[in-house]
């Protein structure tokens, strides 16, 4: 049950090296993801007990898992989409204009 | 260069991130001091609220002002993407599919319909919600649009009405929170406000809260349809 | 027995981060983005979060999914 605090941090700086290092710009919003990913990941290991239920009680349970993370995680996906989706519309535009996917070349032409 | 100096930064980060995880990563026994707003929403959830799915009853009753914050960051984004949208027609081909597309896509759409309203009505006893629910809402807009043509629907007057879907859903919910202030209790109230919260577990429960999952539901999904209709018609 | 089928699932996850991030076209990568959120739902569900899963599943194989295979057809295809 530890290393899933392990994975969250492989996980982020995966994400965090492929918007540093690469040049395609599809690429960059695929790291974007997956940093989303790795934090509601994060959000749903921390509401966890040992030996708990899920949260909805229609008998009584002895040991419940926190309800509040999950909530915080719902929320956290939904925005995570709707900023892909902007960001994708601007990827389209930018490639009409510029005629180009890479990230170096938008940065020469200047002006 | 470039490259170490983001792998000296990335192994930097890890590292730190490595020290701020440390005494969770140790195997220990499990010591539960610090919940104390869990314990309170676990022992008084279904008896102030009414539902029994406790998730639910957090993101609309107790927290429903953050989830109109998120309703209002969806709508942020589909009017961001309708302004930098194009507004010329672009003329997009049509695909051929084989009858088995056709005849199967024409077969499922009503029993996405049902399962979309299931999740968004019982989202208060079982797993679900008003945004699982509306996201499929816009699954089968997706889906009708891929298989059907581009064309299936003229084009301005079925957008114009999707807005207006949009617009009620987000009118809707706030006419609802200020229906709290009205009868004198705070915004977004659910049993000051005059609601019957009935017995916990039938479907005509927990006061408030089937009608701020329908609401969002519908925002939702319209949302993302006209999210899907702008991206397509790009050139 | 649970323990070993959280192992494995976390081992796979780092695995398709790692072919996300290293594949040589864009279509490889988009499919381990889709890949490795089915396994977070899995997780998810061992976890006992069962509406954070199917939120998931739904936004992360259909939604998120279609728009990217939009974009990479309209910038100029498969390279």
């Amino acid at each position: 049950m530890q290393f899933i605090y392990l994975v969250v941090i492989i996980l982020f700086c995966l994400g965090l090296y492929t918007i540093l290092m690469n040049t395609n710009l599809i690429k960059i919003i695929i790291g974007i993801n997956i940093m989303d990913s790795s934090l509601v990941l994060l959000l749903v290991a921390l509401s966890y007990k040992p030996a708990g239920t899920a949260p909805i009680i229609d008998k009584q349970y002895s040991v419940i898992v926190d309800p509040i993370p999950q909530a915080l995680a719902l929320t956290a996906i939904v925005i995570g989409a709707s900023i892909t989706a902007l960001m994708l519309l601007l990827t389209i535009k930018l490639n009409r204009y510029y005629n180009t996917l890479d990230i170096s070349e938008i940065r020469r032409l200047r002006g | 260069m470039r490259r170490i100096y983001i792998l000296a930064l990335i192994l930097i980060l890890a590292s730190l991130l490595f020290f701020t995880f440390y005494d969770l990563i140790q195997p220990k026994e499990f010591i539960d001091d610090k919940a104390q707003i869990s314990e309170y929403y676990i022992e008084h959830g279904v008896k102030e609220t009414g539902a029994i799915n406790l998730v639910t009853a957090i993101l609309f009753d107790y927290r429903a002002f953050d989830t109109l914050g998120e309703a209002t960051v969806i709508f942020i984004a589909v009017s961001a993407i309708s302004l930098l949208a194009t507004k010329e027609r672009v003329l997009v081909s049509d695909t051929n599919f084989s009858p088995i597309v056709y005849q199967g896509i024409s077969f499922i759409i009503p029993f996405l319909y049902i399962l979309a309203f299931y999740l968004i009505f019982y989202g208060h006893l079982s797993p679900g919600g008003g945004f699982t629910g509306g996201v499929v809402i816009a699954t089968t807009f997706v889906l009708l649009k891929m298989t059907f043509g581009i064309r299936y629907s003229k084009e301005e007057k079925s957008l114009q009405r999707r807005s207006l879907i949009e617009s009620i859903g987000a009118l809707g919910f706030i006419l609802v929170g200020i229906l709290g202030i009205i009868m004198g209790d705070n915004f977004l109230a659910n049993e000051g406000a005059g609601f019957h919260l009935g017995i916990a577990g039938q479907l005509l429960s927990a006061g408030v809260i089937p009608i701020l999952n329908l609401f969002t539901g519908v925002k939702v999904g319209s949302g993302l349809a006209i999210i899907f209709h702008r991206l397509v018609r790009e050139e | 027995m649970i323990q070993l089928i959280i192992y494995l699932l976390l081992f796979f996850i780092i695995l398709t981060a790692f072919f996300a991030v290293f594949a040589n076209s864009l279509i490889s990568s988009l499919i381990a983005l889709s890949i490795l959120s089915s396994n977070l739902v899995i997780l998810f569900v061992i976890l006992q979060a069962p509406d954070v899963a199917l939120a998931e599943v739904v936004i992360a194989s259909g939604i998120t999914t279609g728009f990217f295979i939009i974009t990479i057809d309209k910038t100029g295809g498969r390279r």
